[in-house]
């Protein structure tokens, strides 16, 4: 019993040792990790401005044709910064994308719509346009500003519409929703609510989180998602090689 | 004044040779590696917080967000692509290659459990799968049956409740008594979930719910009105899980899209794509991905 008390005292001491040394070394593993990030970082910031200075013929020529729609998510926090995106879509113009669906999940640069509009040269709203096709040469390029309530809100919305056709069916008993819940049935629905449905090539993911931060799912079936970091630190280059990489993509959808 | 000192390099030496030796004498089958060394230390670690999120009360946020990086993802989602390309690289059948990656899930999942996850969820056979050659499609199925039946006794062992969604009309008739045999021998079992999406399109899944939801309101089950979000979320597929959304979703083999997996569910996954084939994608890889997912912040749209 005497000894009791030490022991236990003893041994309560090694176990906060031993977690604090387990502690120290899975901090010492994710500096390591860090480090290596950085140095990463590092090369692809000189390899982007090699890029954007135009020492990589590579990306002189982009096949930009197989981006036929590109959509561009912006985290909350870089979408309060429109000059920043402004600028990305004024170099979208340049590398010649033609349509852009610009997606943050607040709907922030819906409110700033009018701005962009009037400050990125040869922007148009693509809802209004539609389909209008313009000649390659012309830096034209279409913009819709998507937000969350695209993308959850707007498949139960759909849904519902569904749900009332399917109700109203005669008779309803004997029906199981096959004719009434389809792919094309819910495509067909998301337009009447608002939702477009273009299904973008390319997401370009701008933020801290390497997520599509809640991009219309219905949209993102076989859509290559490259996450490029904050918008503050955007980069020419980095773009173009996003782009370039894209056209070098084969995809066999699974098959 | 040095006794406490002396006790103190005692305890390090301890725990750098009996770590090493309670990791050998309890997992004999495991191999002795560093990569397991570091595996038993971040269940160590992670360990060490859940005890201090039990016993915290009122810390501050700098506390809380520190805690926030040593977090382990509760549901992984795992895209398991490039089983053909292995088998190409290393002039293999296809079959071949198919049935390394079958090891790997295995191996793997017993990876993710011993760090602490709770749900994995493996995108095996999409519906676009079935436009495959009927060969390729033929052995996959077989696989399925193949490595049910073979892996049963350790699902049993280890307490893995068993989960295989997906749309199961083209599926034959002996995998699916299997599926409902597995499904039912674990059903019960808590803390350990490995979903199996087989046949499965993340659209169909959105479909299916909607389709799930319209037949409840023609039963009188739900109003219309209360037709919304959640109530989609309890119907879709990865309702069977405690935790339907992924919190890390990998896809291997470099490939940066999800197609088609998890639509609804992954609309704040954190997205990781390393250049591994599947059948390569190991425990050390998995650390990586585990290391790298911590770092990340995750804000669920909202400003922290």
């Amino acid at each position: 019993m005497d000894l009791y008390d030490p022991m236990m005292h003893v041994s309560s001491w090694i176990r906060q040792v031993g977690n604090l040394g387990l502690d120290l070394l899975w901090r010492f593993i994710h500096i390591v990790v860090s480090l290596w990030h950085i140095v990463f970082g590092i090369f692809e910031a000189i390899e982007s401005y090699a890029i954007s200075l135009g020492f990589d013929e590579r990306y002189n020529s982009i096949d930009i044709k197989k981006l036929r729609c590109l959509a561009v998510a912006v985290d909350i926090a870089d979408a309060r910064d429109v000059a920043n995106v402004i600028e990305l879509l004024q170099w979208l113009t340049t590398i010649g994308v033609k349509q852009v669906g610009l997606y943050d999940s607040q709907g922030l640069l819906k409110k700033s719509k009018d701005l962009v509009l009037a400050t990125v040269p040869g922007s148009f709203l693509l809802e209004e346009n539609g389909k209008k096709d313009f000649s390659p040469d012309e830096k034209r390029i279409a913009i819709e500003f998507i937000s969350s309530s695209d993308n959850k809100e707007a498949v139960m919305k759909a849904a519902n519409i569904l749900l009332q056709r399917y109700l109203k069916s005669s008779p309803p008993e004997n029906n199981k929703g096959e004719n009434f819940f389809t792919e094309s049935h819910l495509s067909e629905a998301l337009r009447v609510v608002g939702e477009n449905g273009h299904v973008p090539d390319l997401l370009l993911v701008y933020g801290p989180i390497r997520s599509h931060l809640g991009f219309p799912a219905w949209r993102l079936r076989y859509t290559e998602i490259v996450h490029m970091g904050s918008l503050k630190y955007m980069r020419y280059g980095s773009l173009l090689k996003a782009i370039h990489k894209f056209t070098g993509v084969r995809q066999n959808y699974g098959t | 004044m040095s006794f406490p000192i002396v006790l103190t390099f005692l305890a390090l030496i301890l725990v750098f040779f009996l770590v090493p030796g309670l990791f050998i004498s309890r997992r004999l089958r495991v191999s002795f590696s560093l990569t397991n060394i570091v595996r038993f230390i971040k269940i160590a670690t992670s360990k060490y917080d859940d005890e201090e999120e039990r016993n915290e009360k009122g810390s501050t946020m700098g506390e809380k967000v520190k805690r926030e990086r040593h977090k382990m993802p509760k549901h992984v989602a795992v895209i398991l692509d490039g089983n053909r390309h292995w088998a190409e690289k290393r002039g293999l059948g296809t079959s071949d290659g198919h049935e390394a990656g079958a090891k790997r899930l295995i191996e793997n999942a017993k990876d993710c459990f011993a760090m602490g996850t709770n749900t994995i969820s493996l995108f095996a056979f999409s519906t676009e799968n079935w436009e495959r050659p009927e060969d390729e499609v033929n052995c996959l199925m077989a696989l399925f049956e193949t490595n049910f039946k073979s892996e049963m006794p350790y699902f049993q062992r280890e307490k893995i409740k068993i989960s295989v969604i997906g749309n199961r009309s083209k599926i034959s008739e002996s995998l699916l008594s299997l599926i409902g045999e597995v499904e039912e021998a674990t059903k019960s079992y808590e803390g350990k979930h490995i979903i199996i999406a087989i046949d499965y399109s993340g659209r169909f899944d959105i479909l299916q719910a909607c389709k799930s939801l319209a037949k409840k309101a023609k039963d009188g089950l739900i109003e219309v009105e209360d037709i919304n979000e959640k109530a989609m979320e309890k119907e879709l597929m990865t309702k069977c899980s405690e935790f339907p959304n992924p919190d890390l979703l990998i896809r291997t083999s470099g490939e940066q899209r999800i197609s088609n997996f998890f639509l609804w569910q992954s609309a704040y996954s954190e997205l990781y794509f390393p250049n591994v084939l599947w059948p390569d994608f190991g425990e050390a890889e998995y650390l990586e991905a585990l290391t790298w997912y911590q770092q990340r912040q995750r804000r669920f749209g909202r400003r922290v």
